[in-house]
């Protein structure tokens, strides 16, 4: 039997059904990489229904590719994976119980995913503006090929669930944030920013993939 | 063991400068419009590549419990397996569905 009372963690955090700060550590990683595998899945029948697209309509792909600015999409990329680089930062920051660096790595993370957002934002509202909406809402006339819209039903239901996904870790890292500035993070307990980091790099592993599938096509 | 590894600024920024040329190169080599079918095998290589490089020293699997690279290495074994039987039906049909 574990004696609890012996445990060498004295974290105020420590729950007492785990046997140690160790066990409920490794115990939340585990279950945000489960937690992710259903995100990949959940991600995965989207990129699946774009292959079976991109097979049957090669060449609308290329066409309806060139509405899409090669320019902002690589800069949102180098933004997501500075931010997936400040989130590393302030998970060593924290084992080194530098907590004032947790705190400002986290800030400009937060700051990193509202610049990705904004420039999102402006990617879209361009496109409203022309008239390339989903679906059968679609009224652009400039790309010459029938399932046009077929093109940009799969762009903004893949960018707009990743966004959604880039809004709550927002939140998540918000909250991150404000718990670092009263000093809760340390090299004794960092669970909150070690996992929130796992689910922003996928975040950012997922828009990896995003940005040359979309605007990367010959 | 588990992951208490602590990455050093080193590892990260090197990380991070690999992800950067990987990016630069992934745009520069759609300029340079290699043709069919090759394009995109490169640039998904390149994306597999980042991803790995994500998953590695980001995500720490290098130094993790190897279950948790088990779980990931599943979730893409299981997408692709959706995308392979999925295929087996679009790829071979006589038409595409109407209206679709």
């Amino acid at each position: 039997m574990a004696d609890h009372s012996s445990s060498t963690s004295h974290s105020r955090f420590m729950q007492h059904h785990f046997v140690d700060a160790e066990q409920q550590f490794d115990a939340a990683k585990m279950g945000m990489w489960i937690f992710l595998v259903t995100e990949i899945l959940f991600f995965g029948g989207l990129f699946a229904a774009y292959i079976v697209y991109r097979a049957w309509y090669p060449e609308l792909f290329t066409l309806a590719s060139e509405e899409l600015n090669t320019i902002w999409g690589g800069v949102n990329t180098v933004v997501l994976l500075g931010s997936s680089l400040t989130v590393a930062m302030a998970i060593k920051s924290a084992q080194l119980n530098q907590k004032k660096n947790v705190a400002i790595n986290l800030g400009i993370t937060l700051a990193l995913a509202a610049v990705f957002m904004v420039i999102k934002y402006f990617e879209w509202t361009h496109k409203f503006d022309i008239g390339i909406f989903p679906g059968q809402f679609y009224a652009f006339e400039g790309i010459d090929h029938p399932k046009a819209n077929i093109f940009f039903s799969l762009y903004y239901l893949m960018t707009g669930l990743h966004g959604i996904h880039v809004i709550i870790g927002i939140g998540l890292i918000a909250w991150l944030l404000w718990r670092s500035m009263k000093g809760h993070f340390d090299s004794e307990y960092y669970t909150p920013v070690e996992i929130t980091g796992l689910y922003w790099h996928l975040v950012d592993v997922i828009w990896i993939f995003l940005f040359p599938l979309f605007y990367l096509i010959e | 063991m588990s992951g208490h590894h602590i990455s050093t600024d080193k590892t990260l920024l090197g990380v991070f400068g690999a992800l950067l040329v990987l990016t630069v190169l992934t745009v520069g080599v759609h300029y340079v419009h290699i043709p069919g079918a090759w394009s995109i095998v490169v640039a998904m290589s390149i994306a597999l590549a980042k991803a790995t490089l994500v998953a590695l020293f980001f995500m720490h699997l290098y130094w993790d419990e190897q279950f948790n690279t088990l779980l990931l290495v599943s979730s893409v074994a299981f997408f692709l397996l959706l995308v392979a039987f999925t295929l087996l039906d679009t790829l071979f049909r006589p038409e595409v569905m109407p209206s679709f």
